[in-house]
């Protein structure tokens, strides 16, 4: 039953990437104009070397041919190209994504770890001075945009720290222009970024958890649970907890792309190589290929996201059946 | 360490060496001591900030060992001489391979892989190179004329038709032959008088035909030499490429000039200027451009010195001028566009929106160019009444809505630039100000980069663009001002077309005496300081932070990006 479950929601899947894909295209295409990627205001270049070099883009044909060359190579296991550096557009997500995990990984976790805590706080005692504190403090959490969060942190954490000749952590990049790369030095470069998306992260989950919790305590069987006698510990973390959590599972669940791409802000403000930075930068300069590519991959991890909170709710649900 | 040895007990000298030791990178290794500064701040912060910047220590003997990190904001797109046409892969480029040729910092050629500069035939189309003996690449073969051959094989050869070079348009027109009678010689036959061949072609890295020759043209486009090169023949050679984030260079121990002092030169990708000024003072990056903007903030940083000077990096604006486009009309009187350009308070550009660090162009030639005209035939200076006695004289009468007017057309026009580029846009709104007092009305339009470049090169429906561009060493500006070029694909998006302008323009391409070409772009700007088809507001300046502890850097006009003969003897002063 599951595997068949699975099955057609894998087909149906397929319609989705088309369809998202070609948006993606047709959007690009329209708007590109005539520039050729990679092209800049050169004198060096002459009319003909930009013609030659769209044609051996394949942009001098319609964007349908180049979707259908794209697909056919995509069901070869072929992503093409970049159009700005030759590289295959496989070899960019590859080089990318273990930095997208770590960061967007790390936060999530801090998020989930810190948001259950500050929800359960916040849905037993709401009302009280902890719970406004608290819901002011993941009000800011939206409220703020992350690219300023991000330089506030980077002037005060990297650039005044320094100026006063005090430890201080490093502004941009993964791990240290020289000799870097160790966990010590990584560590340190996922500090502030990190800081800054599952502050978000946890603002938004936090509330949910709340919410829900205080639906859910309000709910005949935890009375039930108090009258029989249980402790109120029982009540809240076995029956109340685990209720509340399922619709955290879907908003998780939703996040799996954004572990791709759920911290392109913060990417770009902390210059971090990872695939949100590098999406944001080629479709700037209309690298149809490398677009293309990650557009594929964010689109199945999409997919695969919701199948995972779908099927999650069966583990924490008993009374949901796949049909 | 605990916080109370710390402290307590050793006292601010102690203190001092404690801060010291205290690298960045060992940040969490010594977190458990975090209260230990933590503690002193109350006292000690006048102490802290005496000691923040640190004198540098200077030591007149170069010594080995050591890095460079560089800052820039845009990662390398190739590696390949051939195939790159961005500033930011030419500048990696430059590091780890050297032409035959380079430039002084005034754009004067200089040898490099070649011995001296060639001898040239009588008739101007023979070149004659004598390379260096002895030249080795970096994995110890050595490099001949073969590989000079090989290298420019790859943009003119039909043979090598498919290698998708940038540089195939004008190596293909202007290279007839080339000829390697020894290992040591090579002879390059030209099609007709090129003037700027040397300086525009002279200096593309060489590459290791040992490597690359067995490959055929396709495979050329995709070779992994391209993203990772097994063999250099600059002064650094290859060791990864994070893209992203990094290009790591080690020193090339078989460099002509002699091994560089540094143990490695490191390429940083950046997000943005704001980025390059706080990675400058906190030291992760020793060199990087400096935006005019961040110029005071980083002036003050003692461990920071900064080094500027002009640059033939320009922004310019340019009008419609073809007729059939619905603003062409508009400009096709010379007064029109003179009036415009008199209106605008250019040096209260240069001082607001660069702060100062530019200087007003009379020219359609930049000041570092040895064609330079400093004082063309119509010098424009920001004259608000000239500007409105102009439009009057030109029939332009202002209407009740104060607009000027001819014929019940209004001079009502839309300009463009790139969104995101703060100058730009500032540019714009100090346009549309200034002739709106002499009552023109003018609205700015930001668009995206790959739009603009669109409207410039082909499609051609603006009324009004600006834009910045970046000239070679050699003074020929055909690219903007001759009417070949406002072909789609060219860059004379203006339509400026004019057989007198065209006439000069290749005179002078065709001309090899420097004193000879020297008039004919004189006379040249004198007739462009007339007709302002598409006025220079200003010429930019080159600005860079250096780490006070990186030494043996010669920044210059030429010697900014791919060019720079100095870059084997730079060293550090720490060893680090």
């Amino acid at each position: 039953m599951l595997a068949k479950y699975v099955a057609r929601r894998f087909l149906a899947s397929l319609v989705v990437v088309l369809g998202v894909t070609l948006i993606t295209l047709v959007l690009m295409d329209r708007t590109r104009g005539t520039y050729v990627p990679g092209i800049d205001l050169n004198p060096a270049l002459r009319p003909e070397d930009i013609a030659r070099l769209r044609a051996d883009l394949g942009l001098d044909r319609p964007f349908y041919i180049w979707y259908i060359t794209w697909i056919w190579g995509v069901v070869h296991g072929d992503f093409g190209r970049s159009m700005i550096d030759g590289s295959t557009v496989m070899s960019h997500i590859l080089d990318r994504l273990p930095n997208t995990l770590e960061l967007t990984g790390t936060a999530i976790l801090i998020g989930i770890i810190i948001a259950i805590p500050v929800g359960v706080i916040g849905a037993l005692r709401h009302g009280s001075k902890a719970d406004h504190t608290l819901t002011v403090v993941s009000v800011a959490g939206f409220a703020v945009p992350q690219f300023w969060m991000g330089l506030i942190l980077i002037l005060i954490f990297s650039v005044t720290l320094e100026q006063h000749g005090l430890p201080w952590l490093p502004s941009s990049g993964a791990y240290s222009a020289v000799n870097g790369g160790d966990f010590i030095d990584r560590v340190e470069h996922l500090i502030l970024p990190a800081t800054v998306l599952s502050f978000f992260y946890m603002s938004t989950w936090s509330r949910f958890i709340r919410s829900s919790m205080l639906e859910v305590l309000s709910q005949d069987y935890i009375r039930t649970a108090r009258a029989k006698g249980m402790s109120e510990r029982r009540v809240v973390y076995l029956h109340g907890l685990r209720n509340a959590l399922i619709p955290l599972v879907t908003l998780i669940g939703l996040e799996l792309p954004g572990l791709v791409s759920g911290g392109l802000v913060v990417e770009v403000v902390f210059g971090w190589p990872g695939i949100g930075k590098l999406a944001f930068e080629r479709a700037l300069q209309y690298d149809y290929t490398t677009v293309m590519g990650v557009t594929f991959f964010a689109t199945m991890l999409v997919i695969a996201g919701n199948l995972l909170a779908d099927l999650l709710y069966g583990v924490l649900d008993p009374r949901i059946r796949y049909s | 360490m605990s916080r109370d040895e710390v402290a307590d007990d050793k006292g601010f000298e102690q203190f001092e060496k404690f801060l010291e030791a205290w690298s960045r990178r060992d940040f969490l290794k010594r977190a458990g001591a975090a209260g230990a500064y933590m503690a002193f701040l109350g006292g000690a912060v006048e102490f802290l900030d005496a000691c923040a910047g640190g004198s540098p220590t200077t030591t007149t003997t170069a010594k080995k060992g050591g890095h460079v990190v560089e800052g820039n904001f845009s990662d390398i797109r190739t590696l390949n001489s051939m195939l790159s046409s961005d500033t930011a892969s030419n500048q990696v480029i430059g590091l780890m391979f050297d032409g035959l040729l380079n430039y002084k910092a005034n754009g004067d050629l200089i040898p490099a892989l070649a011995a001296d500069l060639p001898k040239q035939s009588a008739d101007g189309l023979t070149y004659t190179f004598k390379l260096r003996p002895n030249l080795k690449f970096s994995d110890g073969q050595p490099i001949t004329s073969d590989d000079v051959k090989f290298t420019y094989q790859l943009a003119y050869d039909p043979q090598y038709a498919e290698v998708s070079s940038p540089r195939r348009g004008d190596l293909s027109k202007y290279i007839a032959s080339i000829d390697t009678p020894d290992p040591q010689t090579v002879v390059i036959k030209t099609t007709q008088v090129f003037a700027p061949f040397l300086a525009s072609h002279g200096l593309y890295g060489i590459l290791p035909k040992h490597v690359l020759g067995s490959l055929s043209a396709k495979a050329i486009n995709t070779a992994d030499f391209n993203t990772a090169p097994s063999v250099t023949s600059g002064a650094f050679k290859f060791v990864s490429w994070e893209k992203g984030q990094q290009v790591t260079m080690a020193r090339n121990d078989n460099y002509w000039a002699g091994a560089p002092y540094l143990d490695q030169w490191i390429y940083k990708v950046l997000p943005d200027s704001v980025a390059v000024t706080n990675q400058l003072k906190t030291g992760e990056i020793d060199i990087g451009p400096v935006d005019p903007g961040q110029f005071d903030a980083l002036k003050t940083t003692s461990t920071v010195a900064m080094r500027e000077f002009g640059v033939p990096t320009f922004t310019f604006y340019a009008y419609q001028l073809d007729p059939s486009k619905p603003a062409g009309p508009l400009f096709q009187d010379k007064a029109v566009r003179q009036a415009l350009l008199y209106a605008l308070d250019r040096q209260s550009i240069v001082t607001a929106v660069f702060f100062g660090h530019g200087k007003v162009a009379n020219s359609v030639e930049p000041p570092t160019s040895w064609a330079y005209k400093d004082k063309p035939q119509v010098l424009v200076n920001f004259n608000k009444a000239k500007a409105e006695s102009l439009l009057d004289g030109a029939g332009w009468t202002k209407g009740a809505d104060g607009i000027r007017a001819k014929n019940g057309t209004k001079l009502k026009f839309t300009m463009i630039t790139n969104a995101g580029n703060k100058q730009r846009e500032s540019m714009l709104t100090v346009m549309q100000q200034a002739w709106h007092d002499i009552g023109v009305d003018a609205t700015p339009n930001l668009i995206q980069f790959p739009q603009l470049v669109s409207q410039i090169v082909s499609i051609r429906t603006f009324d009004l663009f600006l834009v910045g561009f970046n000239w070679s060493a050699d003074p020929d500006v055909s690219p903007l001002y001759h009417s070949r070029n406002a072909v789609p694909g060219g860059f004379n998006g203006a339509d400026f077309k004019n057989d007198q302008a065209d006439t000069l323009l290749d005179q002078a391409l065709n001309t090899l005496d420097r004193t000879k070409r020297k008039q004919l772009y004189g006379q040249f700007q004198d007739l462009m300081s007339d007709l302002q088809p598409s006025p220079v507001i200003l010429f930019n300046n080159g600005i860079y932070g250096v780490n006070t502890r990186v030494q043996g850097t010669d920044f210059g006009p030429f010697n900014q990006f791919a060019q720079r003969p100095w870059n084997h003897g730079v060293w550090v002063t720490d060893g680090k």
